[in-house]
């Protein structure tokens, strides 16, 4: 058979639902050629009122921190030690390198001369919020795409390089951590200088603050949801008790978010706040339906036992969070007589990215272990003892492992 | 941003009690920039302005309003474009320093640099950058403050043009200027130099005879836009640090943690008296 037989076949063997994706990132991909064919002005209904749209507020500002899952799970399980929940940190790892991923695509897609991109890199403005983002997202890339090396690596039987990883992968959360902090509160600085733009309702110094706690408790959230999906759609064993430990640390983060949340608002934020109809419901569905309501619902032993209703609650602060950078950078700042809608061509895309999205992790999850990872069978103390890395047996039965080794950590 | 001395910068002084409306700034804008037409209508706008906006065709444009005084229509004018700010939002926000404010005073864009990301056009509390929307790959365009003749020892175009409403000059004179104007003519004026302190001082200065809101000014804060970024970027570094520092201090507390409690159960499993955990397995 050949390859390309093979790879018809293969693709012929998925799921509808599947196909459906690839349609919809096929779909993305013309539409965003049609952007640099016609020009901004044509595709999308940017003008100079509006230079920042949908490919911003979601495609970056938003899809930021859904991926931060990665780098709070890295810190919980490996610097806080709570090492029962490594089983979830590959998936978030896998999901964290695909969104990042996406997220340089969009930003490539909205600025207006692309091939420069790497001018950030040569000229530097350390005052720019946006000179500070784009260092730190190229720095998260690299550091998620080490950290996603590991499942392939071991796909492969590649043992240096996996020695190599493990050796590096605490220093690699560490710094995950410590520049995924920097640019999740770096977004919400970038709505500073939006001082007489953005509404009172949202605007207050403490944004970077707010965002980068929003970005920890939605990271853990969309761990929820994803292990709870993949439980259900992609037969994967159920991690309950996992995500009930997880949920545990969410009523802390959400507590928190509402505390600096409300102070901000009544000590640092100048009226008047509820001259808008549309915004206060806006602001009021956010914070109550988005963080408080979810709060309450993680507060509870019942709620948090409960595959289902952990989920919905999960949901709900994923809603708030996406409500809430949609309110800093599109709702909180339109002028009420001309009013910002997406293009047919811009929402085309972003539908492109988020399908894209599901359809790569899908498609990593059926060809690389990314679920067959458990504690027991990894040794994490470093430095690393001689070859303790449990893919031996995989690729002992590909045969790809080379004659006379032993492998010690698998039993 | 630095803290450079401004005084000496150019700035204009626009006198609007005698400005005309004769719009020969804007054409002489148009010519020196080499800027195409816009096609126009009647009545495109809130009044007589043509065109309706600036855009990436026009950095300056008068301004009309209609108003009533004494029973009378009148019109207000006032002569809209880049107010070349001390500590320009502009400047600040690009990732590529393609914004740079000048010692001759205006504030000038430098295109080979610019990645088209538009947080200039964000940050802008008076909204002047504009997009070339029309293209493929699109740049900013703005007033430049007509920096090619300024160094040339010319006069800005626009100033140029101008009967006598645009004057042109050191920034501390033209401040001193206006305010001698105020007090020798305190009923023809508003009492206020726009521009003096406004987004921490522009070298655009205005006086009017009517209220700067009503004639189409935004409300802009007298604090220098700059400021409210670095006040939380100036922490990155530090945020950086401890951070980074503080989780690798903890992880290292937690892996001897979990390394000494290994260690003791593997003695304790040499000795027999308790089976560790992987021979429990």
């Amino acid at each position: 058979m050949t390859a390309a037989r093979r790879i018809t076949n293969e693709v012929k063997s998925f799921h509808p639902f599947i196909k459906l994706l690839m349609l919809l990132v096929g779909v993305g991909v013309v539409a965003s050629l049609l952007r640099f064919v016609y020009g901004l002005g044509a595709t999308t209904n940017l003008n100079d009122t509006y230079p920042w749209g949908l490919w911003i507020s979601f495609d970056v500002v938003t899809a930021v921190p859904l991926a931060a899952g990665a780098f709070t799970l890295g810190a919980i399980v490996h610097c806080f030690g709570i090492k029962k929940l490594e089983p979830l940190v590959r998936p978030a790892i896998v999901t964290g390198f695909l969104g990042y991923s996406l997220v340089s695509i969009g930003l490539l897609l909205d600025l207006g001369q692309p091939q420069r991109g790497w001018h950030v890199f040569r000229y530097w403005n350390v005052h720019s919020p946006m000179f500070e983002v784009s260092m730190c997202v190229a720095a998260y890339t690299t550091v998620l795409f080490l950290e996603f090396l590991s499942p392939v690596c071991e796909k492969f039987g590649l043992h240096l390089p996996l020695r190599l990883l493990r050796w590096i992968e605490m220093p690699l959360v560490v710094a995950a951590a410590a520049i995924s902090t920097l640019h999740q509160s770096t977004l919400g600085t970038f709505f500073l200088i939006a001082v007489d733009k953005l509404h009172n309702l949202w605007y207050n110094p403490l944004l970077p603050l707010l965002f980068w706690i929003s970005a920890i408790c939605t990271g853990m959230c969309i761990i929820i949801i994803e292990a709870s999906a993949c439980h259900k759609w992609m037969g994967q064993p159920n991690e309950g008790t996992l995500l009930r430990t997880l949920a545990k640390i969410m009523p802390w983060t959400l507590g928190l978010y509402i505390f600096v949340r409300l102070f901000s608002l009544f000590a640092l934020s100048d009226g008047p706040f509820f001259d808008r109809p549309v915004l206060t419901l806006l602001f009021f569905i956010e914070l109550g339906f988005g963080f408080i309501l979810p709060f309450f619902m993680f507060a509870q032993k019942s709620i948090r036992k409960n595959d289902r209703r952990r989920v919905i609650a999960a949901c709900l602060v994923v809603f708030g969070l996406v409500l809430n950078r949609f309110n800093v950078s599109m709702f909180g700042m339109m002028d009420p007589n001309q009013i910002y809608y997406p293009s047919l061509i811009e929402t085309l895309v972003t539908i492109g990215i988020i399908a894209g999205h599901i359809l790569f992790f899908v498609l990593i999850a059926r060809y690389f272990p990314i679920f067959e990872h458990h504690p027991e069978t990894v040794d994490y103390s470093l430095p690393d003892q001689f070859r303790k890395i449990d893919s031996g047996e995989k690729s002992l039965e590909t045969g790809t492992f080379p004659e006379g080794e032993t492998v010690t950590g698998a039993r | 941003m630095s803290k450079a001395d401004t005084s000496k910068n150019n700035a204009f002084l626009i006198d609007m009690t005698k400005c005309t409306g004769c719009r020969g700034c804007q054409v002489a804008c148009k010519q020196w920039n080499q800027l195409e037409a816009e096609e126009t209508e009647f009545f495109s706008g809130e009044g007589y302005q043509n065109p309706p906006a600036m855009s990436e065709y026009t950095f300056t444009r008068i301004k009309f309003r209609d108003y009533q005084k004494n029973g009378q229509n009148e019109f207000a004018f006032y002569k809209e474009m880049c107010m070349h700010c001390n500590e320009p939002a502009c400047a600040s926000v690009c990732p590529v320093g393609a914004f740079e404010k000048t010692a001759e005073g205006p504030v000038i864009y430098k295109a080979e640099r610019c990645i088209g990301c538009r947080f200039c056009m964000i940050a802008c509390p008076f909204g002047v950058p504009k997009y070339e929307w029309s293209k493929g790959l699109p740049l900013v365009k703005k007033c430049t403050g007509c920096y090619s003749r300024i160094k040339e020892g010319l006069q800005p175009a626009c100033a140029t043009a101008c009967a006598m409403a645009i004057g042109y000059g050191p920034r501390d004179e033209m401040i001193k200027l206006a305010e001698q104007r105020l007090a020798r003519y305190p009923d023809r004026y508003i009492n206020k130099v726009y521009g003096k302190e406004e987004a921490g001082g522009t070298s655009v200065i205005y006086l009017t005879s009517l209220p700067f809101d009503e004639l189409g000014f935004k409300a802009v804060t007298l604090r220098p836009l700059p400021g409210y970024t670095w006040q939380a970027l100036r922490l990155v570094p530090g945020v950086f640090l401890s951070v980074g520092g503080g989780l690798s201090a903890f992880s290292w507390i937690t892996h001897r943690r979990d390394r000494l409690k290994n260690e003791k159960q593997a003695e304790l499993a040499e000795q027999g008296s308790v089976p560790s955990k992987e021979e429990q397995e």
